[in-house]
């Protein structure tokens, strides 16, 4: 073996998330199992997207004070990879759209919304963050060491309140809020008083909910062979 | 289909759908899922049009809308499924359509026309429509829910609503005697901002109520036939069965482990928003958890049952054709879509504003 690909084995193996890549997958098809599980959770998705809309008080056409439904399609995404994604739009179209009565055709376009968030997160952390020593799965924001190897705690708090919780949120406020005003379901000087409900209603919701989900439920997933090693499987 | 199959389906009088269940022989539970789809996302198209004309257009085409809403309710009847909604959606999404209405009437930005007053009180208590309001929400509240004070809350904020506007509040036909008291307390704003309010909060009733009509017509099992007619997978068909089929599943999942969260005093213990947020967050662990092994059991079943080996599936029983109704709904629709949308009439102008 050259000193170049010694250099990339040592840095593919030096963390034991290194497996969780960018690839496709492993090369196999997408087990039974796991075919019903993408399709139950974008049912989850739908049902906690119509939930996080309907039965919290104040939120109106699609948007949320409290979106809770936000880090669960990010957590699933970190799992499940392109199937996470697909399981955060087509809930936001059914659940926090069609469902609510938001109509079909604003309800596909200001989901985009929702698909961009995860899109982007899981490229950064299985591309970038993973390399640098930050669990794609977010296992350091809740445990000391992952496999016998230390975490960096406060490193992985930056960067996910950064990425997830300012950066994406904005982005996909300014989409969501944007197609709603361009389609005239948001009023014309109620931009900002939404765009702000949206932020902080995620954001609140993201930092509550995904270190418990995270803590609870990602050794169990990993157990069970359930992680995607890349997009698909 | 065999003729034991058709029979079977014959003798069923009701089916169930996405929510609540339809009853079967209506000429809407007749139609292709395909047309129920193409219908919701042209009348969709259509309100989202009508209720954005600009004023300097001539404003939103009220006419236009007005008879969409009779066309949807008027759906709703004919499948018989508007029992339903007036049981379950209808009250809970009157609040959104008035916060529709409201946020237009006051986040609008400066608009043409002559400024229209409205009371914060007309310094007179009126007898008139306003009291029929009252009455009429009351009773109809206080039926449902056998409770005064649920039933007080929007029978006053309704009353309220009906004497804002200085046009109802002296119109001798909606006001027939007044009591004065006390002083007059009132704003005005452009005669504009109250039309678009009105037009905006028509047209979310539609896209709502036209969303109910598909939700309370349409069986997962129709969207899996159609998919399959369209020369889609079984594979694919099949993952997007599965999704619609859980919906109810995990809603029912979400709704015991809720349940058994409240049974061990979680909402007393705790009262604060924040506490009720992480309550929720802590529902998140079962939930997905149920999921995950639930998810585990069917593929383990469907695996069983020689799912991966299987090729050459039959066809849903309940796939059905595109009839000659099916298609000139769809002909009707897109008429009336290129009428409004491409060649710009409108409905309101027609009859003369």
């Amino acid at each position: 073996m050259s000193e170049g690909e010694n250099t990339v084995a040592k840095t593919e193996t030096k963390f034991p998330w290194s497996n969780y890549t960018l690839k496709l997958g492993r090369g196999e098809p997408v087990s039974t199992t796991q075919y019903v599980l993408y399709a139950v959770q974008i049912a989850a998705v739908i049902i906690l997207s119509y939930l996080s809309v309907a039965v919290i008080p104040l939120s109106y056409a699609g948007i949320s004070i409290f979106y809770f439904v936000y880090p669960f399609f990010l957590v699933f995404t970190m799992w499940w990879g392109a199937w996470g994604m697909l399981g955060a739009y087509v809930g936001c179209v059914v659940g926090a759209g069609v469902l609510v009565g938001t109509g079909p055709v604003p309800s596909i376009v200001y989901s985009i919304s929702d698909l961009v968030p995860p899109l982007i997160a899981f490229v950064l952390y299985r591309g970038l963050l993973s390399k640098r020593g930050y669990d794609p799965l977010w296992r350091d924001l809740t445990d000391k060491e992952v496999a016998g190897v230390k975490t960096k705690r406060v490193g992985a708090w930056f960067w996910f309140i950064l990425i997830n919780g300012v950066i994406l949120n904005i982005i996909s406020a300014e989409i969501g809020v944007g197609v709603l005003y361009k389609f005239g379901l948001v009023a014309t000087n109620g931009f900002w008083p939404f765009w702000i409900g949206w932020v902080v209603g995620d954001f609140v919701a993201m930092v509550i909910i995904t270190p418990v989900l995270v803590k609870g439920l990602t050794s169990l997933v990993e157990r069970q062979g359930l992680v995607n090693h890349g997009w698909i499987t | 289909m065999s003729e034991t199959d058709v029979k079977a389906r014959a003798s069923k009088k009701y089916v169930r759908t996405f929510i609540f269940s339809m009853r079967t022989g209506t000429p809407i539970e007749k139609l292709h899922v395909v047309t129920k789809v193409f219908m919701i996302v042209v009348l969709s198209t259509l309100t989202l049009y009508m209720f954005d004309i600009p004023v300097s257009r001539g404003g939103p085409d009220f006419i236009g809308l007005g008879l969409l809403l009779v066309l949807v309710f008027s759906l709703l009847a004919i499948s018989r499924t508007a029992k339903y909604l007036v049981n379950s959606y209808l009250v809970l999404s009157i609040p959104v359509i008035l916060a529709q209405f409201f946020w237009w009437l006051f986040f609008s930005e400066s608009l043409p026309g002559a400024k229209m007053t409205f009371y914060l009180w007309p310094g007179f208590f009126p007898i008139g429509v306003s009291t029929l309001v009252f009455v009429g929400t009351f009773v109809l509240v206080y039926f449902k829910t056998r409770s005064i004070t649920v039933s007080l809350a929007p029978a006053v904020l309704l009353w309220w609503f009906t004497i804002m506007p200085s046009v109802l509040a002296h119109s001798s036909l909606a006001t027939w005697i007044k009591f004065p008291l006390g002083g007059t307390y009132s704003f005005s704003l452009p005669q504009w901002s109250a039309y678009i309010g009105f037009a905006k909060a028509l047209g979310y009733a539609i896209l709502i109520y036209t969303s109910f009509l598909f939700l309370l017509t349409t069986r997962d099992v129709e969207i899996g036939g159609a998919l399959r007619q369209l020369r889609v997978s079984f594979r694919k068909a099949f993952f997007v069965m599965l999704m619609f089929r859980n919906l109810n599943t995990i809603l029912l999942d979400y709704e015991s482990i809720r349940m058994a969260q409240i049974a061990r005093a979680s909402s007393v213990i705790r009262s604060g928003i924040l506490s009720r947020m992480k309550d929720l967050a802590y529902v998140s662990i079962p939930l997905v958890a149920t999921m995950i092994r639930r998810s585990t059991e069917m593929g383990v079943a469907l695996y069983a049952r020689g799912f991966e080996a299987s090729k050459g599936m039959t066809n849903y029983k309940e796939t059905k054709r595109l009839s000659g109704v099916d298609y000139s709904i769809m002909a009707l629709l897109i008429a009336f879509l290129i009428y409004e949308v491409i060649l710009g009439h409108s409905i309101t102008t027609l009859f003369g504003r």
